[in-house]
């Protein structure tokens, strides 16, 4: 039989209070475009001298990865698998600016070696010592759901019995002013990481279940609307923000359904990134284990009683679509 | 899970070798390099040989039939170049793709223009139209638009482990192929020289500004290369439906991690020897069998020590035939996995095993990588290396096919 697969624990990092759940009680609001995310006290976490050497997204992925891993009561993960649109932006930025106005010469090693993508899941190896599979994803905003399919996909197999993953994205000053022109339909930019132990077995008995993650790269609005019914989907978690541009494909979705699911948001909380995804993730997985569903977090339709299962529609630009199922298991056992 | 067989069915590829798995072949077995005094790149540093692919952007998107804005991509180029004589070479039809995944390995992606662009979009603040250039260079948006123009795949994403991302590919592939969710998956990577990685390399002090020479006692560093080979995976089921030509079978795949040091590696090669011993695990391939290991052999001091401890772990002091082909075609970094694994294909097929070009003096006594390519020999299974910074670990076994 197939193995199935849980969220032992998650830990985020974003505009939100970081490495706690405090936004669903009293989120922080932001009124302009761009917030960067709220740094996580790294003391406990990171030696010190090791937390200064280190550029922000290195800092915040190494504080959520030991977060969850510390909650999740496994110790050497199996598997190391992180997604990332843009990697360490940070570091790449400081040495191509170096390089166009300082030429040639006198470039920094150290920025160059910690500038790559796979700078994230091989600095979490080195600190574990994980020999075991390691990958990175970059694929724009659908990074994070390339990692956890990867994972999930392998625990179903038996390959492994855990991975942490991760989604992580910093959006630095520059790149929020570029990306004014090149994603035009972003309403709020922020920054986002997301780390997860998933596995094979529960750690608990609140721990949520991945039932379904799909990539579906190439697909219209009418073939997602087609895998989705009023019985598996009733509650859909949305990539909406507010912006007619990107709400159009999400609206088109809806609109294919011939029913009307309950959806919810997390765009106008945690703002957009490439991995704002992964929040989108982590923020549903949390409502369904603490059975809170807060009325910012609400979109549309009517909210069914005790929802036990969210289903996660990312459509991150045209025709590219990601799925994910959670689910709860209840107390008659379904 | 682990059961079902994974096929290659089609191959292509781009190096400084030329464009083609025909071009590739010969250019092998006459042992003619193409690395060279750098023609392309517009850097400073041309003390430094590379192993450049000989056409300038206009001459592919003119070949390729492509204008803006793949025409000033050089790794979605390379990458298209290498894609369509690979899904061609596997006839697959416009059904095949719509089922089918591509899985593309980069780290730099589009940053060549990004370099272009940069300083003017930083100095104006992002206020001007050239901020929009920015939105293509990213690495996922280099592999849709290479993927986009082969057809309408249904599973597309990208794998960055800096020099084993497109090893990394492939094995994401056939773990698809062998969960039943695809049946074809057009694998591989894709990297074109830019600025920014040629001078991070130097930053590091780990280019030769002669002619690499992996493996050998004298040996100073990497010549760094670009190009791209994407190769197609499939289904024994699908491959024996469409009746496909295969040319291999990939028989075992390991990914590793070092988990040392961000671009060291360890000493006794411990990801490199889990990752070899894992692949021929799941090859069920003693390592007796082994006729040929390509090996990573960048050719830094580090790299090659170690790469050898790891070998010498696996097979004791008898090893097996090894060289590097990054002496043919420089260190293609994000596509050497899938450029090497191609050659693997090439030596099985075409019965010969090419030379560590270059060598002269030995690291250690009695170990000498293969100095003339051996041909006319019978080449049943081929271990291909590929080991990244950050320690990502990935070693391919390709196996002769048998029924």
């Amino acid at each position: 039989m197939e193995n199935r697969c849980y969220i032992r624990s998650m830990a985020q990092v974003s505009c939100q209070t970081p490495l706690c759940d405090e936004w669903l009680a009293t989120p922080r609001r932001y009124e302009s475009g761009y917030a960067r995310a709220v740094e996580p006290n790294s003391k406990g976490l990171i030696m010190p001298a090791e937390a200064r050497r280190m550029s922000k997204i290195l800092k915040r992925t190494v504080c959520t990865s030991i977060t969850a891993l510390n909650a999740s009561g496994i110790e050497h993960p199996d598997a190391i698998i992180t997604g990332t649109g843009m990697g360490c932006m940070e570091n790449t930025e400081k040495f191509a600016i170096d390089l166009c106005k300082y030429g040639e010469s006198c470039l920094k090693p150290t920025l160059f070696m910690q500038s790559t993508h796979n700078t994230i899941s091989s600095l979490i190896a080195i600190i574990l010592k994980c020999h075991g599979y390691n990958n990175t994803y970059t694929h724009g905003g659908g990074s994070f759901e390339n990692a956890l399919f990867d994972a999930w996909l392998q625990i179903k197999g038996d390959m492994i019995r855990n991975a942490l993953v991760g989604a992580h994205d910093e959006v630095t000053p520059f790149m929020y002013l570029v990306m004014g022109n090149t994603h035009p339909e972003y309403r709020f930019v922020s920054e986002t990481s997301v780390s997860a132990m998933v596995s094979s077995s529960k750690g608990s008995e609140q721990d949520i279940e991945i039932a379904d993650v799909r990539i579906l790269s190439r697909s219209s609005a009418e073939e997602v609307a087609e895998l989705l019914s009023a019985e598996t989907d009733p509650v859909i978690m949305l990539g909406v923000n507010g912006n007619d541009a990107n709400d159009a494909r999400y609206r088109k979705l809806l609109g294919s359904l011939g029913w009307q699911p309950a959806t919810l948001q997390y765009k106008e909380t945690f703002g957009e990134n490439y991995s704002a995804s992964a929040i989108g993730f982590y923020a549903s997985a949390t409502m369904l284990r603490e059975g809170k569903f807060p009325d910012f977090m609400r979109y549309a339709g009517v909210l069914p009683e005790n929802p036990d299962r969210i289903t996660i529609i990312n459509n991150p630009e045209g025709d590219t679509w990601t799925l994910i199922r959670l689910k709860k298991e209840t107390s008659c056992g379904n | 899970m682990e059961k079902k067989r994974v096929f290659v069915t089609g191959a292509g590829i781009v190096s400084a070798l030329g464009a083609g798995v025909e071009a590739t072949c010969q250019a092998l077995l006459k042992g003619e390099t193409g690395i060279g005094r750098i023609q392309h790149l517009p850097t400073g540093h041309t003390e430094f040989p590379a192993g450049e692919v000989k056409m300038t952007n206009r001459e592919m998107a003119q070949m390729l039939g492509l204008s803006y804005p793949h025409d000033e991509l050089r790794n979605v180029l390379l990458g298209i170049l290498a894609a369509r004589e690979a899904v061609e070479s596997a006839g697959l039809s416009t059904d095949d793709i719509s089922g089918a995944a591509f899985i593309s390995g980069t780290t730099v992606g589009g940053m060549d223009k990004t370099e272009r662009h940069f300083m003017n979009v930083f100095d104006s603040e992002a206020g001007t139209q050239e901020a929009v250039e920015m939105k293509y260079n990213d690495c996922g948006t280099t592999t849709d638009m290479t993927a986009d123009s082969i057809g309408r795949f249904k599973f597309i994403t990208t794998c960055s482990t800096a020099c084993s991302s497109a090893a990394n590919a492939i094995i994401l592939g056939a773990n698809l192929i062998k969960a039943g969710i695809v049946e074809i998956a057009v694998v591989g990577g894709a990297e074109a020289l830019t600025k920014f990685h040629f001078n991070g390399f130097n930053t590091l002090m780990i280019l030769d500004a002669d002619i690499c020479r992996p493996f050998d006692a004298d040996r100073k560093g990497i010549n760094l290369g670009e190009g791209a080979a994407y190769i197609v995976l499939e289904s024994e089921e699908s491959a024996k439906k469409r009746g496909a030509k295969i040319l291999g079978e990939l028989s075992g795949y390991a990914n590793t991690c070092d988990a040392f040091h961000q671009t060291a590696t360890s000493e006794n090669g411990e990801g490199a020897y889990l990752a070899m011993r894992k692949a021929l695990d799941m090859a069920g391939i003693s390592p007796d069998a082994v006729d040929y290991v390509n090996a990573h052999g960048t050719g830094t001091p580090n790299n090659d020590i170690c790469e050898l401890a790891a070998m010498e772990r696996v097979w004791g002091h008898r090893l097996p035939h090894f060289s590097s082909t990054k002496t043919f075609t420089g260190h293609t970094t994000s596509a050497s996995g899938s450029i090497e694994a191609v050659i693997a294909l090439l030596a099985i097929n075409r019965g010969f095993i090419p030379a560590n070009l270059g060598w002269n003096t030995p690291m250690k006594e009695g170990v000498a990588p293969v100095r003339e390519t051996i041909t006319d020999t019978e080449v049943n299974v081929v271990v291909d290396n590929s080991f990244g910074f950050g320690g990502n670990d990935s070693s391919l076994v390709f196996s002769k096919y048998r029924e």
